[in-house]
């Protein structure tokens, strides 16, 4: 009995590791299993938030297949700009899927120039292009028309190693037209530079996690082993974006990091909230074979939330501006809706795209009603208006009974109406327990205001009774004591004469 | 019955060096009491776990099973003694199983008295109050740990050292034991599965 009792539980054990990943949803018409995940930390089937509407490749535009295409970016003005680096051009398309414009070089100083496997494109609030032109080691700026509006090259500085190269990768600009790049080899942090093109320093380095195997390693190893050893070097970063208050959310792909999204704040420190029951890092649960995700893009959406790509399972995971997990899709496959190499993650109104360099596509995904009803929800709880979030969120529960963040949301809205006490239920549903200890606060303070006379009365009237009980006994109790004090007395008075 | 259940042990609770003499020179303690309040503290830990407030109720409920919960505190109980009994023979202790199995049941007292209301006062607590809820449970824990050790010393006429020494070693042996329980049940398993073979052969042979 304990030996099956030992192998069951071992056998549970092994499956927490090999099962990890999502179980199969019934019925599902995606490609992709939609799962998200619940409390306990459990891979929980969940309708489908966004669902492959079509996929756009090279030809399908009319301008020859795309060469490993590496970034993708839709700009504010509705036009979307794909970095087709293999061809060394820009591609602009817009939302009706027609070529606006090609950019296959520019005029540089009278002599005609061009791009050399660029990898990363950013476009400012006035259109105008900053493309990291990778391979020539330099950031190109152009206007809308393609004119070229300057080059930052290889930047000079003191801090600076004199070997130093510069082969910027990812690009994002701020409204005070400060540049940001992640460029290949540095471990410093994100490169910035000011309006001119000057380089100013690094903003956001990623902090290197101590190994204490590795410490215990290092103090037995001798001089010579210790110069063997991998330096244990910051990892680098590997994609940013901008958000529309200049925050900069960046991304990194270290393995071992709680913390491989980050939105810094202009002095370059981490402000990213992160309430959500766990870390914001994609996948939590992982087959040790698969590893964990690896995000490599992030776009940041309208009212706060976030998309972030894993190249590793080919999964889209979006949050909220306050790191709840709102939902996954994607994976990896050979079908419409699935990627091989996903690089790019972009928005286009309700819709999301995803760029797939490994079959040089586009993917276009569209909201489901559940997709579209939690952007809704969250939207309207983002701009404070819980109250008119609270159907949107119950439309939700009607389809997903598992979502937790729609029962916290409905507990918020509920203890900002002053209903505590059913409040605490929604609370309890959504296993918040910071909301949880605010409305049974004022639930048990409501209470004790509205009982305090009776409570008060039922007192007094058990601290009267309880007084006349001793008091009675007390009576009799000496009654008796003198009765029988008295007693021995007389017979001892009897017996004395 | 109301002087063995319930005067004694909290007489014990707070004259712990009083007590435990009573109990093993004065033939106040009571192996059943001991094993009545062994099972007041499954029951007030099963009750802890599914009934504590839900700001310090961090149990999956889907997960909770009373077996376990049982067995999770019986075993050690009995593995505890046994190991007792068994170093203490050796280290010329003077207790008798019986009395240690009452030492450890009487020492279980703070931990039935604490975990009950507490289960019930969780339920009223906001998160701030929480801190009364984990203080009060290390008390019983402490409180407890420290009634095993006035008893093992009394039980056993100890001096300071010994008896930790002793505590240490029944622990140590706790582990020997529940490793060599394994060990034996794998090597029955092995045994049963070569009887299992042999006879196949034989069957298969003829």
């Amino acid at each position: 009995m304990a030996a099956k009792k030992w192998l069951l539980s071992i056998a549970a054990a092994s499956l927490l590791f090999v099962h990890a990943a999502p179980p199969p949803a019934s019925a599902s018409s995606t490609p992709y299993e939609s799962y998200n995940y619940n409390y306990w930390e459990e891979a929980v089937p969940a309708p489908a938030a966004y669902i492959p509407d079509r996929s756009i490749s090279g030809v399908d535009l009319g301008i020859g297949d795309f060469l490993e295409p590496s970034d993708m970016v839709a700009a504010d003005s509705g036009l979307i700009y794909i970095v087709d680096s293999g061809n060394g051009r820009i591609v602009c398309i817009d939302d009706k899927w027609n070529v606006r414009n090609i950019f296959n070089g520019f005029d540089n100083e009278g002599k005609a120039d061009g791009f050399k496997n660029p990898s990363g494109l950013f476009v400012d609030g006035e259109g105008n292009l900053y493309v990291a032109d990778t391979d020539n080691g330099r950031i190109v700026v152009l206007s809308k028309e393609g004119d070229l509006l300057k080059i930052i090259d290889q930047p000079k500085s003191d801090i600076l190693a004199a070997d130093f190269k510069f082969v910027p990768l990812k690009v994002a600009v701020d409204k005070a037209r400060r540049v940001y790049v992640v460029a290949r080899g540095i471990y410093e942090g994100i490169m910035q530079f000011d309006g001119i093109g000057e380089f100013i320093g690094y903003v956001g380095t990623n902090k290197v996690q101590r190994d204490y195997t590795e410490y215990v390693w290092r103090l037995l190893s001798t001089k010579a082993q210790k110069a063997q050893m991998v330096l244990f070097i910051p990892t680098e970063f590997s994609n940013i974006d901008m958000d529309s208050k200049g925050f900069v959310y960046a991304t990194n792909i270290d393995p071992d990091s709680r913390e491989p999204v980050k939105r810094l704040n202009p002095s370059g420190e981490d402000v990213l909230k992160r309430f959500g029951y766990f870390d914001v890092s994609g996948d939590i649960r992982f087959r040790i074979a698969v590893g964990p995700s690896k995000l490599i893009d992030v776009k940041v959406l309208e009212n706060g939330m976030y998309s972030v790509l894993d190249a590793n399972q080919g999964r889209v995971f979006t949050y909220s501006d306050e790191g709840d997990l709102l939902y996954i899709y994607g994976g990896k496959g050979n079908q419409t809706g699935t990627f091989k190499t996903p690089v790019a993650i972009e928005r286009i109104g309700d819709k999301q795209l995803v760029l797939d360099r490994g079959r040089s596509q586009i993917v276009v995904f569209k909201p489901t009603k559940f997709g579209s009803s939690v952007n809704e929800a969250v939207k309207l709880h983002y701009n404070g208006e819980d109250k008119l979030a609270v159907p949107v969120w119950e439309e939700v529960l009607r389809m997903n009974g598992n979502y937790d963040i729609a029962y916290i949301g409905i507990g918020k809205s509920l203890l900002m109406e002053k209903r505590n006490g059913e409040a605490l239920a929604y609370f309890k549903l959504g296993m918040d327990r910071d909301g949880y200890t605010v409305a049974y606060k004022r639930y048990r303070r409501e209470l004790l205001k509205e009982h305090f006379g009776t409570v008060l009365t039922v007192l007094l009237v058990i601290a009267a009774a309880w007084a006349a009980f001793k008091l009675t006994n007390s009576w009799r109790r000496k009654r008796t004591v003198i009765m029988s004090g008295f007693a021995p007395q007389n017979v001892k008075e009897d017996k004395a004469p | 019955m109301k002087q063995d259940f319930i005067k004694f042990p909290l007489h014990l609770l707070m004259h712990p060096f009083d007590g435990f003499w009573d109990l093993k020179y004065d033939g106040k303690g009571k192996v059943r009491v001991a094993l009545v309040l062994l099972a007041l503290v499954v029951i007030s830990v099963i009750l802890q776990n599914q009934y504590a407030g839900f700001l310090v109720n961090y149990n999956d409920p889907r997960h909770l099973n009373s077996i376990t919960q049982l067995l999770t505190i019986v075993f050690p109980f009995f593995l505890w003694c046994v190991s007792n009994w068994a170093i203490t023979t050796l280290m010329d202790g003077e207790g008798k199983f019986k009395e240690i199995v009452m030492a450890t049941g009487y020492a279980l007292v703070p931990i039935v008295l604490i975990y009950l209301p507490m289960t019930v006062a969780s339920r009223f607590m906001v998160e701030e109050e929480t801190a009364f809820y984990y203080l009060l449970l290390s008390i019983s824990s402490i409180w407890f740990a420290a009634l095993l050790f006035v008893g093992t010393m009394t039980v056993h006429q100890y001096t300071v050292l010994k008896t930790v020494v002793t505590m240490v070693l029944t622990v140590i042996v706790m582990g020997i034991i529940v490793f060599l329980g394994t060990l034996v049940l794998s090597m029955m398993q092995q045994i049963y599965e070569f009887i299992v073979n042999i006879y196949r052969e034989i069957i298969f042979r003829t």
